[in-house]
């Protein structure tokens, strides 16, 4: 199974999908339209790229800081949470699903996922 | 407001500190100065100001484009990193906003690193939202 089949199965999961980091294309699954998940995998693409920026830009004034090389970034609203690791994003309602329980899913099955951004 | 110390006992946690909007750091507790200082944090913290903004920006627009709702105000904004994470939140200015709108000066926001082997996101989320509620 894709990790988007093994995240659409979790509680609270409304959508999840991939893009690439080139941004030529995506995918997902859930209840978004088309052009709602092409918006949504933009903005998770252009946030992912500035993260990325921020935590080099960390190594190189404080090297070996915990925060390098980037995993994901998790927004946290009041009704639905988007999380996203590599290349893969994610929402979650936040009445029926675990943050925590997300967020260690895709890092261990995103752990072996090189940080080039390719 | 959560208090920065009520920020350190959480799990994992490395660094707590408050900056304002313009990225500007204010005040700290650093559990271990030997992996992170005072500079590191001072960075981190306008990083996090600028990923605050971009994220509700982001929200905003969201919420305007798909009439979803649910997304709006960003309550926490958090980085992953490979070993450690940064929990970030500015709820408090959202509700000074909506308490007494028009009022110059708005809280800071509050910040938190935790190492990710035992960081519990959740609990970070409450302790920032209803810090009242915490031990």
């Amino acid at each position: 199974m894709s990790i988007v089949t093994d995240l659409l199965a979790k509680p609270g999961v409304i959508a999840a999908g991939e893009y690439a980091y080139r941004g030529d294309r995506f995918s997902y699954r859930g209840t978004l339209s088309d052009e709602h998940a092409r918006m949504a995998s933009i903005m998770c693409r252009a946030t992912t790229m500035g993260v990325n920026m921020e935590s080099r830009m960390l190594e190189a004034f404080q090297t070996r800081n915990g925060l390098y090389p980037p995993r994901g970034w998790v927004v946290h609203g009041p009704d639905y949470t988007v999380c996203v690791m590599a290349n893969v994003f994610c929402m979650l309602d936040n009445a029926q699903g675990s943050i925590n329980d997300m967020i260690g899913f895709m890092r261990q099955a995103l752990a072996k996922v090189s940080s080039n951004l390719i | 407001m959560a208090t920065l110390d009520e920020l350190m006992k959480l799990p994992g946690a490395m660094a707590a500190f408050e900056f304002r909007g313009s990225g500007e750091l204010l005040e700290q507790r650093i559990a271990y100065p030997e992996r992170i200082n005072e500079s590191t944090l001072d960075l981190l913290a306008h990083m996090c100001a600028a990923n605050m903004c971009i994220a509700t920006m982001q929200a905003r627009g969201w919420e305007k484009v798909t009439h979803m709702k649910g997304f709006y105000p960003i309550q926490e904004c958090t980085l992953i990193g490979f070993d450690w994470s940064v929990v970030v939140s500015g709820l408090d200015r959202e509700r000074l906003k909506d308490k007494d709108r028009g009022k110059t000066s708005l809280p800071p926001f509050t910040g938190v690193v935790l190492a990710n082997e035992k960081a519990d996101y959740e609990a970070a989320f409450a302790t920032m939202e209803n810090p009242e509620s915490t031990p």
